[in-house]
C-alpha cells in the first residue's frame, strides 16, 4: 500500500482502513455469533434427536416384549392343547385297536376301520397344525443323525401299502448308487417330507405308478442329496404353483373333496427342507403328472460302523422275549391305565400299576420290575421327577430301564427326560406294536449291557469260521465294533432269541394267531439282519409276507431250515 | 456484490494510477461506506459501476476496456489465491467448463446467499467452445476479459466473438476458438 519514495499513508486512507477494519470486525463478529447460534441449535437438535431414539428404542422393545410374550403364550397354548387333544385320541385309537383284535363280525370290523382311519386321519392333522406351530414360534428343532435313506424308503414304502390310499397301487422305488449308504440328517423329517410328498402324490392321482428316486451329486462337505417323487395324475396349472408350498393353500379340483386336509402338508415340507438348508420345487405338465422334488446338503460321516455310536433303531436289534416280564407302569390316566394295562397283558407282561409318580416310587424296589413304564403328566408327583427321585435312591444297575410316555410333543420334553437319564420317550398316541418293540429293545439292551459287565471271556481262536456265515459287509463292519468275543456272546444271545421265536412262531401258527406271527418273523427279520444271517432272514421274511396264506408243510419246512441254521451257528460259536 | 470484487478492483487502480489518484478518485464519488471496502463485506453492485465510471474519467479509458482489463485482474487474482482449481486441468476450455460444476459448488458452500452468475458450456469440436453467460448483472466485458486471459495463462491465443446485439433476457454467448 505504498507508493514509490513516501511511505507514509495519508490521513484519509488511514481513517478509511480504520473503518474497512471495523466493518469487517463487526461482519466477522456477526458471523460468529451466527455460527455459534446455528451450532446450539444443532446441539439441541442432536439431543432431541437423542431422546427420540431413546423413547423409539424403548416403544420398540416393549412391543418385542409384548410380541414375545404373546408368542410364548401361543406356542404353550399350541402345547396344552396337543396335550388335551392327543389324550383322548390316544384313547379312541387304543380302544379301537383293543375292539378290532377282539371283532369277529365281519360288518363291525369294516366300522372298527373306518373309526380307525378317521381317527389316524384326524391324529395327522393335529401333529401338522402343532409341527406348524412349532415352526411359527421357532422350537422346530432339528436333529443330526445318521440316516440310512433305503431303509427309510422301505418303511415308506411299508407305511403306504398299508394305507387304505396306498392299497393296490404301484410304488417303485429307485435308489442310485450314487447315495451313500450312511449320511448326516434328520431322519425323522426326511422321512416325514418323503411320505407327505408319496401320499400327496397318491392323493391327486388316480392310477399310474408313483415313483420314488433318490440320487446323490459331489459337493462340498459331501453330496448333495437330491430325491423327486413323480406320479402321473392330474398334475398342476403353472399359475398355481406359486401358491403350492404357501401356508393352507390346497389345489382345488375335484379331487380335493376327496382329498381333504389341512393344506399344511407342502408348507411344512418346505420350512423342514428349508430349515435343512435344501430347496423344495415341482415340475408338472397339467393332466399327466407332477414330479415333486428336493435337495438336500448332507454331510457323509467319516466312521461308518453300524449301530452302537448312533440311535438304534428297533429292527436292528435283536428283540428280547417279553413272557413273563414285570413291568412298573406309572400313569394316572383312567382310560391309558386301562388301554395300556391291555396291551401289556397282552404281551404276557406281568404289570403293575401305580396311579401317580408318588405311588410308583413306594412301589420300586430292586429287582421286583423288568421294566418302568413312566407318564410324563400326572398329579402329586411327576414322572420325570419320580424318575429322579429313583435314580437317586438306588444304584444305577439296580434300577431297570425306564420308558417315558407323553402325550406332550414338545422337543423341551425330550431334553428334561434326557437330564434325568431317560434316552427314548414315547409319544402317545402309541400303536400297540411300538409299544411292544420299544420294550423288547429296552430289555434287550439290558441283557447285552449284562452280558457285556459280567465279560464272560471265550476263547475263540477261529473268528473266520463264525463271521463266514454271516453276510461280508456285515461280518467286517461288526468286526469293527466289536471284540470277537463280544460278538459271540452277541451270537450267543441272538441265537437264544431267535430259537424261542421260533418255537413262538410254531405256536402262533398251530394257533391261527396270524398277525403275532407276522410280527415274530419280522423280528427274527430284523434280528437276523442286523448280525448278517442273510438265509434265516430271508425265510423269515418269507413267512412275514405269508403270514396269512402260509400252508403248513412249507412253514413247517421253513422252521427247520431255520433251526438247522441256527444249530450251526450256534455251534459254530460255542466251539 | 462481494466485497472481495471491490477490494480488488481498487488495487487495480492503485497499481495503474497511485494511492493518491485513487484516494481523490473515491472522495469525489458518492459511495455507500465512502470507499472503506472489506473482502468479508458484500456492497451494492451500483457501486462497482460508479467507480468504473470514474477511472474511466481519470484515465481516459472506456468503461468497457476496463472492465476487460479488470476481468483479466480478475483471473490472475483467482489463479494465485486459489491455485487448486487451476492444477490438474490441461487448458483453458478444462477450467471454463469447471466453472459450473466444480467452483460455483465450492462457492456456495462458504456463500449460501451468492446470487452467481450462470454459465452454458457447449464444446463444438476439440477448438471450439461455446459459452453463454447470463447473470443479474450482467458485465459481458469483464466476462470477456476473464476468459482472453484465461486462454492466455494456458500459453493458448483464440479468437474471442459475441453476437453484437444482446437477446432479450440479457445473456451473452462467446463463440472461443483456439488458434
Amino acid at each position: 500500500m505504498s507508493t514509490g519514495s513516501n511511505e507514509r499513508v495519508s490521513r484519509k486512507r488511514y481513517d478509511r482502513e480504520l473503518r474497512a477494519r471495523a466493518e469487517a470486525e463487526n461482519l466477522l463478529e456477526k458471523k460468529s455469533r451466527e455460527l455459534f447460534m446455528a451450532n446450539q441449535q444443532l446441539n439441541e437438535y442432536s439431543a432431541t434427536l437423542e431422546a427420540a431414539v431413546l423413547d423409539r428404542t424403548v416403544e420398540l422393545s416393549n412391543a418385542l416384549e409384548k410380541a414375545e410374550a404373546a408368542s410364548t403364550t401361543r406356542s404353550r397354548f399350541v402345547a396344552t392343547m396337543s396335550h388335551e387333544i392327543r389324550t383322548p385320541l390316544g384313547g379312541l385309537l387304543g380302544m379301537i385297536e383293543l375292539l378290532t383284535n377282539d371283532e369277529t363280525n365281519p360288518s363291525k370290523l369294516e366300522l372298527l376301520k373306518y373309526a380307525h382311519t378317521s381317527g389316524e386321519a384326524l391324529n395327522r392333522i393335529v401333529n401338522d397344525v402343532l409341527d406348524f406351530s412349532k415352526m411359527d414360534a421357532g422350537v422346530f428343532v432339528f436333529e443330526e443323525e445318521h440316516v440310512d435313506i433305503r431303509a427309510l424308503s422301505d418303511s415308506i414304502m411299508a407305511l403306504t401299502r398299508s394305507n387304505p390310499k396306498g392299497a393296490g397301487r404301484t410304488i417303485l422305488t429307485k435308489i442310485d448308487r450314487s447315495v451313500p449308504p450312511l449320511f448326516l440328517g434328520d431322519a425323522t423329517r426326511i422321512h416325514q417330507v418323503i411320505s407327505n410328498l408319496v401320499s400327496n402324490a397318491l392323493r391327486y392321482s388316480i392310477e399310474g405308478p408313483v415313483i420314488l428316486r433318490a440320487k446323490a451329486m459331489p459337493a462340498p462337505n459331501g453330496v448333495l442329496l437330491r430325491v423327486e417323487v413323480e406320479d402321473f395324475g392330474i398334475g398342476i396349472e403353472s399359475d398355481q404353483i406359486d401358491n403350492l408350498f404357501k401356508d393352507f393353500s390346497q389345489i382345488s379340483t375335484s379331487l380335493t373333496a376327496a382329498a381333504q386336509g389341512t393344506g399344511l402338508g407342502l408348507a411344512i415340507c418346505k420350512r423342514i427342507v428349508e430349515g435343512c438348508g435344501g430347496v423344495i420345487g415341482v415340475e408338472s405338465t397339467p393332466q399327466s403328472g407332477s414330479t415333486f422334488w428336493f435337495e438336500l446338503p448332507v454331510e457323509i460321516p467319516t466312521d461308518q460302523p453300524m449301530a452302537q455310536s448312533e440311535p438304534i433303531t428297533n429292527k436292528d436289534l435283536p428283540h428280547a422275549c417279553l413272557d413273563g416280564r414285570r413291568v412298573l407302569l406309572a400313569e394316572d390316566n383312567i382310560i391309558n391305565q386301562k388301554l395300556l394295562l391291555t396291551y401289556l397283558r397282552r404281551m404276557n407282561i406281568k404289570v403293575d400299576l401305580a396311579e401317580n409318580g408318588r405311588v410308583a416310587i413306594e412301589k420300586f424296589a430292586p429287582g421286583k420290575y423288568d421294566l418302568i413304564l413312566m407318564d410324563v403328566a400326572m398329579p402329586e408327583v411327576d414322572g420325570l421327577d419320580a424318575t429322579r427321585q429313583i435314580n437317586e435312591r438306588w444304584n444305577a444297575q439296580d434300577i431297570p430301564p425306564i420308558l417315558v410316555l407323553t402325550a406332550h410333543v414338545m422337543d423341551a420334553i425330550q431334553d428334561k427326560a434326557a437330564s434325568v437319564g431317560i434316552k427314548t420317550v414315547l409319544c402317545k398316541p402309541i400303536p400297540y406294536e411300538d409299544l411292544k418293540s420299544a420294550i423288547e429293545v429296552e430289555i434287550a439292551n439290558q441283557q447285552t449291557n449284562v452280558a457285556h459287565a459280567s465279560a464272560i471271556t471265550k476263547d475263540v481262536d477261529d473268528a473266520a469260521s463264525l463271521c463266514s456265515l454271516m453276510s461280508d459287509d456285515t461280518a467286517q463292519q461288526l468286526l469293527e465294533t466289536f471284540s470277537i468275543t463280544d460278538l459271540t456272546n452277541l451270537v450267543l444271545r441272538y441265537v437264544q432269541d431267535a430259537e424261542s421265536i421260533l418255537d413262538k412262531m410254531a405256536t402262533l401258527y398251530d394257533e391261527e394267531e396270524r398277525e403275532y406271527l407276522r410280527a415274530q418273523a419280522h423280528s427274527l427279520k430284523g434280528s437276523s439282519l442286523s448280525l448278517g444271517f442273510t438265509q434265516i432272514a430271508a425265510l423269515a421274511f418269507e413267512i412275514e409276507q405269508s403270514s396269512t396264506d402260509i400252508e403248513a408243510t412249507k412253514m413247517a419246512e421253513i422252521v427247520k431250515v431255520i433251526a438247522d441254521n441256527l444249530t450251526t451257528i450256534s455251534a459254530c460259536a460255542t466251539r | 456484490m462481494k466485497g472481495t470484487v471491490f477490494v480488488e478492483l481498487i488495487k487495480m487502480a492503485e497499481e495503474a494510477f497511485g494511492e493518491d489518484v485513487v484516494d481523490d478518485m473515491l472522495d469525489k464519488t458518492d459511495l455507500e461506506n465512502d470507499g472503506a471496502f472489506t473482502t468479508v463485506g458484500n456492497y451494492p453492485c451500483a457501486d462497482l459501476f460508479k467507480i468504473t465510471k470514474a477511472f474511466s474519467y481519470t484515465s481516459g479509458l472506456s468503461e468497457e476496456e476496463l472492465e476487460r482489463r479488470f476481468g483479466a485482474w480478475m483471473l490472475d487474482h483467482f489463479g494465485e489465491n486459489y491455485p487448486h482449481f487451476f492444477t490438474g486441468k490441461p487448458d483453458s476450455f478444462a477450467i471454463l467448463e469447471a466453472i459450473n460444476g466444480e467452483i460455483q459448488v465450492e462457492v456456495r458452500k462458504l456463500y449460501p446467499d451468492a446470487e452467481l452468475p450462470e454459465f452454458e458450456i457447449t464444446k463444438k469440436s476439440a477448438k471450439h467452445f461455446e459459452m453463454t453467460y447470463s447473470s443479474q448483472r450482467p458485465i459481458a466485458e469483464f466476462c470477456h476479459g476473464l476468459i482472453e486471459a484465461c486462454v492466455k495463462r494456458f500459453g493458448q491465443t483464440a479468437d474471442i466473438q459475441r453476437a453484437s446485439a444482446l437477446p432479450p433476457d440479457g445473456s451473452t454467448t462467446f463463440q472461443i476458438v483456439i488458434r
